[in-house]
């Protein structure tokens, strides 16, 4: 059975652990596509009002579907580790995957960087080979793997945390400021994961909006023609009730 | 009041930057005829920097007669097809060439606090245009923090209402500070806006809406806004003020060369009188020096890059940097304290729809003893895109699948804000660092650190907005700690030991060469920059004309 969407009981601050429910409630995505094909709009793809975008937006949005698979940035030696630690980082368990570790290559590969580096940290570029290497030192050390890559997903999971927690030391680890390197890669992964149009679709964004604009602000309703509201997990077909019994 | 029945229908006087531009097309008009000085040619001034200072000051002084040219080291915009309805598109708005940040807080830079391109910072900043309150220039001696200006309210209060008429400004009647009224009437607002609306409403603080320099009725040529809430990425609707579309197209129709593309290099000084001969700047791709010959020079390159370029200036006579002597470039640099917190609601609120900038409150702005703090913090919606939601969920400690989660339920959350007062100290500082950027010139470095009257600000007004939520019902709440709005670091004051610049913006111990963007502020309120930038630019701009060309 489906959740109350009205009702904020999925989310991880008011859950034991700060663990979200398992995707296993969220509906699969029946028109266009999300991450892992799931979401809460499984009726709503942005791709769909492409035509009313203006050139210039479109050119941009669209490049993101076809993202160039040749890494120029990373070595071959790093993209195994690569990949597994951006697919934790947003849990990016299953194809479809929004090419995070593409956009990201690009990204750098181009210097198209923040702005701003920490006196205490080298360049962004240089922060995430040292990442990479110290993933690897890890799973190593602690867990007598060969390479991030090659741990189970768990133990991941649980590396990540301690990342994230700004508890890793030793070996590559001392070069930087631990807790900083994990925003400015967390930075990284967001801004490409959420720039693409899947991830629009997964959490119903409505998308660019130039030259048609938004006119719904609510109170009476805050959907456009072309927008649909939230939903869970029912099957319309299954749950319609000339069908039960 | 009269004002409140015209309004919408008075438009500014002597700047008619609102019928050059085009109503099908955003191009800055007057591009392709524009005058090309040469750089032997001594102009009047040689403004560095076309942002928020630097292009009031060129329209200003060109209507005077004054021949101008300036120097603007991001590209000449083309909105039609350079901006676009997207944020990780936008990267390219920002300044995002390489700063250092230390101190015991170091402040993000990139995305969040300044531009590079002709309209400099405001092409892509929210909108908000509040004024600052009379205190704000008083702070020493009213409440024994801070700094007080050599000038007061009433020196700027013309500008501020001629400034309001130019962009315009639309928003609710004003009660606070100096009470005043708008130009626009208030713009429909959000329901994620309404949200918060109630709940300060339950604990009794007031809320307005507005103001926001965003067209809300007939302007000349610009269109009404649409709605579609991309205003951080560059509004390609023209709705939105910058001086992209409010000074400089009346700038280009009287004469104003902006050299877009060349970077400032240093201000050049004949060293037996002092006086400054013009800037020499590097075009984008070429590394020969040129040198544009001026008989005033102004420097206009926000908070950050104003410093850099004053102490790249060193030379014989002034060797520890231009207008250096007494060791006060760079300091008592500010930002405010920008936390937000969002609150979850039942209903999908869809805060991406309207103007990230909606409704504020300043009950909070004065000092207050029993919050145990000097000076105070306003109250402001705003309302975060994907990326922006996403990176307000990973600050409260969310990645992988409760990320997600989180990011699932945007439809569901609102947002709510803070700009603390956050008091100057000498040490929070622009200095040179080591690293050269591709033009071989020192990046700058900024150091930052919280003092206790800041750190009790911000908690304190954190608080408040958090109660706001749950008074408005929220049933979970996500905070992210940052900041925002930098400004100071050439500041005006009485004497060369205490300040940069005099009550005119000069240089001291330099006659010809002006300071005329943020770094001129010696305390910043809880008010947003950007409309206080550009009344002090046309006052500097008013000053400089009164006496004809130089
Ligand atoms: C995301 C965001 C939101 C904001 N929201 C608001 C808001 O709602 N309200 C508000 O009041 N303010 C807001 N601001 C702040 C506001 O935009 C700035 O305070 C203001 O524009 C600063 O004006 P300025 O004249 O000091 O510099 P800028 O407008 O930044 O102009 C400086 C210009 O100088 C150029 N330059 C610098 N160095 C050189 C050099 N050496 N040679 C040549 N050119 C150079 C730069 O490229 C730039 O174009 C926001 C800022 C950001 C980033
Ligand atoms: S919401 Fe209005 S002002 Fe903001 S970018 Fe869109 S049209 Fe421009």
């Amino acid at each position: 059975m489906g959740r109350d969407l009205s009702k904020p009981d999925h989310l991880p601050n008011l859950r034991p652990g700060r663990e979200p429910p398992h995707s296993s409630w969220l509906p699969l995505q029946r028109r266009g596509i999300t991450p892992q094909m799931i979401g809460r709009y499984p009726d709503y793809d942005v791709l769909d009002s492409a035509d009313t975008w203006d050139d210039a937006t479109a050119k941009v949005v669209n490049a993101r579907l076809h993202v160039p698979t040749e890494l120029r940035f990373f070595s071959v030696g790093e993209v195994a580790t690569l990949r597994a630690f951006c697919n934790v980082c947003v849990a990016q368990d299953g194809e479809p995957r929004v090419p995070v570790v593409e956009m990201i290559d690009e990204r750098l590969a181009a210097g198209r960087l923040d702005g701003y580096q920490y006196a205490d940290m080298p360049d962004d570029r240089d922060t995430w080979h040292v990442v990479l290497a110290g993933l690897d030192e890890v799973a190593e050390a602690r867990y007598g793997k060969a390479t991030f890559a090659a741990c189970e997903l768990e133990t991941q999971e649980a590396i990540v945390a301690q990342l994230a927690d700004a508890q890793l030391s030793g070996g590559s680890w001392d070069s930087l400021n631990v807790k900083r390197a994990w925003s400015v890669c967390m930075r990284m992964i967001l801004a490409a994961f959420y720039a693409h149009p899947w991830a629009w679709n997964e959490i119903g964004f409505g998308g660019p909006a130039y030259p048609r604009g938004y006119m719904r602000l609510g109170p009476i309703s805050t959907l456009e023609p072309f927008e649909r509201p939230g939903a869970t997990d029912e099957d319309p077909v299954r749950e319609a009730p000339e069908l039960k019994g | 009041m009269k004002r409140n029945l015209l309004k919408g229908s008075v438009g500014p006087k002597d700047n008619d930057s609102r019928f050059l531009l085009d109503v099908h097309r955003r191009d800055l008009p007057g591009e392709d005829t524009m005058v090309r000085y040469d750089d032997a040619d001594e102009v009047d001034l040689c403004i560095v920097g076309a942002g928020a200072g630097g292009s009031v000051l060129a329209q200003r002084v060109a209507r005077a007669g004054w021949r101008v040219v300036i120097l603007e080291v991001g590209p000449f915009w083309h909105p039609d097809e350079d901006w676009v309805s997207d944020e990780a598109g936008s990267h390219d708005l920002y300044w995002t060439q390489k700063r250092i940040i230390g101190g015991t807080d170091p402040i993000e830079m990139g995305k969040n606090n300044s531009g590079r391109g002709v309209g400099g910072s405001m092409v892509h900043y929210a909108g908000y245009c509040p004024r600052f309150h009379p205190s704000d220039f008083h702070t020493q001696t009213l409440d024994g923090v801070g700094a007080d200006w050599p000038i007061a309210y009433e020196d700027l209060r013309a500008h501020y209402e001629t400034v309001e008429r130019e962009l315009p400004v639309a928003g609710q009647d004003w009660p606070w500070g100096y009470p005043h009224s708008y130009p626009f009437s208030p713009h429909p607002i959000s329901e994620a806006a309404s949200v918060m609306w109630r709940g300060a409403l339950k604990l009794g603080i007031t809320m307005r809406v507005g103001p926001v320099g965003i067209v809300n009725g007939t302007f000349g040529n610009r269109p009404h806004c649409i709605y579609r809430g991309y205003c951080l990425q560059g509004c390609k609707v023209n709705a939105k003020a910058s001086p992209y579309v409010t000074h400089l197209p009346d700038a280009l129709a009287h004469h104003v060369e902006i050299r877009a593309g060349c970077m400032a290099a240093r201000v050049e000084i004949d060293q037996p009188s002092g006086q400054a001969t013009g800037v020499t700047y590097l075009r984008e791709g070429d590394a020969v020096e040129r040198l544009q010959r001026a008989k005033v020079v102004a420097v206009a390159g926000y908070s950050i890059e104003t410093p850099r370029l004053l102490l790249n200036s060193a030379s014989g006579r002034f060797p520890r940097g231009l207008g250096n002597n007494e060791d006060q470039v760079g300091r008592y640099v500010m930002v405010q304290g920008a936390s937000q917190t969002a609150g979850r609601f039942p209903d999908e609120l869809r805060m991406y729809k309207a103007p990230p900038p909606e409704v504020s409150s300043e009950d909070f702005y004065e000092t207050d003893p029993s919050r145990g703090f000097a000076r105070g913090f306003s109250i402001q919606t705003v309302s975060p895109l994907p990326i922006g939601w996403a990176e307000h969920v990973l600050a409260d400690g969310h990645w992988g699948r409760a990320l997600r989660e989180y990011m699932r339920d945007y439809n569901h959350w609102a947002c709510i804000g803070v700009l603390n007062e956050l008091l100057p100290q000498p040490d929070n500082r622009v200095t040179l660092a080591e690293e050269k950027d591709p033009y071989g010139l020192p990046v700058a470095r900024f150091d930052f650190s919280l003092g206790d009257n800041d750190k009790a600000n911000i908690a304190y007004s954190t608080k408040v907005i958090t109660d706001i939520l749950h008074a408005a019902g929220a049933q979970d709440v996500l905070t992210i700690h940052r900041y925002a709005h930098l400004v100071g670091g050439a500041r005006m004051g009485t004497a060369p030991d205490n300040s940069v610049i005099d009550a005119d913006q000069r240089l001291w111990g330099v006659p010809n060469v002006y300071v005329c963007d943020g770094s001129v502020c010696p305390t910043q309120g809880s008010a947003n920059p950007a409309l206080t930038i550009m009344a002090l630019a046309s006052r500097l701009g008013a000053h400089l004309a009164r006496n004809g060309r130089p």
